[in-house]
C-alpha cells in the first residue's frame, strides 16, 4: 500500500507557471545579508540571561518565601499580553494572574490606577491563586503585584520593564488597538 | 541549466536575488510534495493551493533556510503547516474524499498503477484522523525518522509513534474489507 | 529651596497650567512632600514645551511614591523620563500618540535608538507603532542585544507581521529563552519561523550551532 502511495503525483498543467508567477509577484525575500545579520552573535557572545532566568524560575519555586510565583499551565491567562488581542480598537480585558499561597492579601498596582496600592485588590481562588480582570486601553503599561500592602512582585509570566527606577522591577503590558498594517518598504 | 544544480546551489543563488533559480527548486519537488499534500487533504484542487502557498512562502523566507543542501526536509516542515492551516480552514468538518479523476486516468496509463485501489486507499486515508494520517504518511511515504517528524510537527516521539501504529492498525482493518469486497 | 518657599512655588506653577495637566498634577497631591511636588510640577511644565504629555511622568512619580521613594529618586526617575519622552516625540513626531510616545520611551531607555523610531515611523506614517516599539523594548529586556531586536522587528514588520503576531513573537522569544537558548539567536530563528509560516513550538527553535571559525 505505501508503495502505491509513494508513486509522485503529477500536478496540472500550468502548475509551475502559476507558482512561479506568484513568487515573482511576492516581496523580495530579505537579502542574505539581513539573515546573516540576524544570527551573528554580537560582541556581547552568549547571553548568560538564558541560564539565569531558568534558574530564577527554579529558585522561586523552591525559596520558600511569603510568595512563590510559577507560569501557570494555562499560559494565555498568565500572559497579560497574549489574553489582551485587539477587538476593534476598544482596547481588552485582561487577566493579571499570580500564585501566592502565603499572601494574605494581593493588589495590583500599576500606570492604569496611579499605583495604588489598595484601588485594585486581586480575588483568592483555589490553592493561592490570585486573579483579576481589567479592562485596558491600547498603550503600555508597567504594573507589579503588591503582596500584604507592602511588598512588590513583578509577574513572572510578564516582561520585564526595561531598567528599574526605584529598586523593584516592574512587569509591563501592551494591548493593542490599531487598525492592521500593511507590509512595510525598503529595509 | 538549472536541471543540473544541486538543491544547495539553487537555494544560495535565489537567497542571493536570482528569482528564476526558485523554479528549478519548484520542478525538482513539486511531485513529491503534491503526493504528501493530496494524500493529507484528499481533494487535488486544495493540495496544489497549499503547495502553490508552501512554495512562494519558502521563497519568501528562502535566507532562513540554514541548511540549503537540506532543502527538501526544511520544505516539507512549511508544506506540512500549510496543509495543516488549509484543513482548519475548511468549512466542512470531517476528512473528505474527491475523487482524483486525473491521477486515476494516468495511472490506468502505467503498467503498475491500479487506479481503483489507489482510489480505495486514498478513501481509507480519508477517513483517518488528520494527526493520524499526517504521521502515518510522514513516516511511511515521506519515509522521516521520528526525530525530525517530531521537529516537523512539534509533537513528541512516543505520540507519533501512537499515531502510526493507529493509523496502519485502522488501514489494515479498512482495506481488508476493501479486499475481501473486491476478491470475494 | 525651603518647604514654604517650594509650596508657594509649586502653587503658582500650578495656577499657571493648564486646567488639563493641573488635574493631572494634582494626582500627586497628598501622596508625596511638597518639595516634591514642586520639583514634578515643575517638570512636568517644562516638558510640556517639548510636546511631552503629563501623564506618564506623574504616573512615574506615584509610582515612586506608592514605593516608598524619596523625593531626590522620584525626581530623578520624572527627569530621565522625561528626557526619554521627549526624545520619543522627535523621532516619532508631533502626531505620536500618548500611548506610542510611552513606547517609544521605553524602547530608547532600552537601547533602540532615535534612529530605530524615525525609521519605523517614517515607514508606517499612518498606524500605531505602539507594539512593535513596545516588543522591542521587551526583548532587549530580555537579553536579546539592541540592535538584534530592532533588525528582528523591522523585517517581521516588512514581511507584513500584525500587532497580535509580534506578540505571539516576543513570547516565542522568551520561552525559548528561559528554556536556555542563546537571547540572539532564538530571535532570529523564530523570526525566520514566523516568515516561512512554521509551526513555533517551545524550545523547537533553537538554531543548529554555528561551525566555529579557524
Amino acid at each position: 500500500m505505501s508503495a502505491e502511495l509513494r508513486l509522485p503525483v503529477e500536478a496540472s498543467a500550468g502548475f509551475e507557471a502559476r507558482v512561479m508567477a506568484a513568487v515573482r509577484r511576492a516581496p523580495a525575500p530579505l537579502p542574505e545579508r539581513v539573515w546573516a545579520w540576524l544570527g551573528e552573535p554580537r560582541a556581547l557572545a552568549v547571553s548568560p540571561l538564558g541560564g539565569l532566568a531558568a534558574a530564577a524560575v527554579l529558585a522561586l519555586l523552591f525559596a520558600g518565601g511569603t510568595w512563590a510565583a510559577l507560569r501557570t499551565a494555562r499560559a494565555p491567562v498568565a500572559a497579560p499580553a497574549a489574553a489582551a488581542q485587539p477587538a476593534g480598537g476598544a482596547g481588552s480585558v485582561v487577566t493579571f494572574v499570580l500564585v501566592a499561597p502565603r499572601a494574605r492579601t494581593v493588589a495590583l498596582a500599576g500606570d492604569f490606577d496611579g499605583w495604588d496600592r489598595t484601588r485594585l485588590p486581586m480575588r483568592r481562588g483555589a490553592s493561592g491563586l490570585w486573579t483579576l480582570d481589567v479592562p485596558l486601553a491600547p498603550g503600555r503599561y508597567q504594573y507589579a503585584f503588591v503582596v500584604d500592602g507592602r511588598q512588590f512582585v513583578a509577574d513572572p509570566s510578564a516582561p520585564r520593564a526595561v531598567g528599574d527606577d526605584f529598586g523593584e522591577p516592574n512587569s509591563v503590558v501592551t494591548v493593542s488597538g490599531g487598525a492592521p498594517r500593511g507590509a512595510g518598504g525598503a529595509l | 541549466m538549472s536541471g543540473d544544480a544541486s538543491d544547495g546551489e539553487l537555494v544560495r543563488r535565489v537567497a542571493a536575488g536570482d528569482t528564476e533559480a526558485f523554479s528549478g527548486l519548484v520542478a525538482r519537488h513539486r511531485a513529491r510534495a503534491l503526493r504528501y499534500a493530496v494524500a493529507m487533504l484528499g481533494d487535488r484542487a486544495d493540495a496544489e493551493e497549499a503547495l502553490q502557498d508552501a512554495f512562494v512562502r519558502a521563497y519568501r523566507g528562502i535566507g532562513s533556510c540554514r541548511e540549503p543542501d537540506r532543502f527538501g526536509a526544511w520544505f516539507l516542515r512549511i508544506l506540512v503547516n500549510r496543509c495543516r492551516t488549509r484543513a482548519a480552514a475548511r468549512r466542512r468538518g470531517a476528512a473528505l474524499f474527491v475523487r482524483d479523476d486525473l491521477a486515476v486516468e494516468r495511472a490506468a496509463a502505467r503498467p503498475d498503477g491500479d487506479p481503483e485501489w489507489r482510489e480505495e486507499i486514498q478513501r481509507a486515508l480519508a477517513r483517518l484522523d488528520a494527526l493520524q494520517r499526517e504521521a502515518f504518511l510522514l513516516k511511511h511515504v515521506e519515509e522521516r525518522e521520528y526525530e525530525e517528524m517530531a521537529r516537523l510537527t512539534g509533537a513528541r516521539i512516543p505520540a507519533l509513534k501512537m499515531r502510526v501504529k493507529r493509523a496502519c492498525d485502522r488501514l489494515r482493518e479498512m482495506l481488508r474489507e476493501v479486499d475481501h469486497d473486491r476478491t470475494g | 529651596m525651603n518647604g514654604r518657599i517650594a509650596a508657594v512655588a509649586a502653587a503658582a506653577v500650578l495656577l499657571a497650567l493648564p486646567p488639563a495637566l493641573a488635574a493631572q498634577v494634582d494626582r500627586l497631591a497628598g501622596r508625596v512632600d511638597e518639595r516634591t511636588l514642586a520639583a514634578v510640577t515643575a517638570l512636568v511644565d517644562s516638558a510640556r514645551a517639548s510636546g511631552v504629555p503629563a501623564t506618564p511622568l506623574v504616573n512615574k512619580a506615584l509610582e515612586g511614591a506608592s514605593k516608598g521613594a524619596s523625593g531626590e529618586r522620584i525626581a530623578a526617575a520624572v527627569r530621565a523620563l522625561a528626557g526619554d519622552l521627549a526624545g520619543a516625540r522627535v523621532a516619532l513626531g508631533p502626531g505620536a500618540s500618548e500611548p506610542e510616545l510611552v513606547a517609544g520611551a521605553a524602547a530608547l531607555r532600552a537601547g533602540a535608538g532615535p534612529a530605530y523610531l524615525a525609521r519605523l515611523r517614517s515607514t508606517y506614517p499612518r498606524e500605531s507603532l505602539v507594539v512593535p516599539l513596545a516588543v522591542t523594548a521587551d526583548l532587549v529586556a530580555r537579553g536579546v542585544p539592541a540592535d538584534t531586536a530592532t533588525r528582528t522587528v523591522l523585517a517581521l514588520m516588512h514581511e507584513g507581521v500584525q500587532d497580535a503576531d509580534l506578540v505571539a513573537f516576543r513570547q516565542s522569544v522568551e520561552r525559548d529563552i528561559a528554556l536556555g537558548a542563546p537571547a540572539g539567536g532564538t530571535a532570529a530563528a523564530l523570526a525566520g519561523a514566523v516568515i516561512t509560516g512554521e509551526p513555533v513550538m517551545p524550545g523547537n527553535n533553537i538554531p543548529p550551532p554555528r561551525p566555529r571559525k579557524p
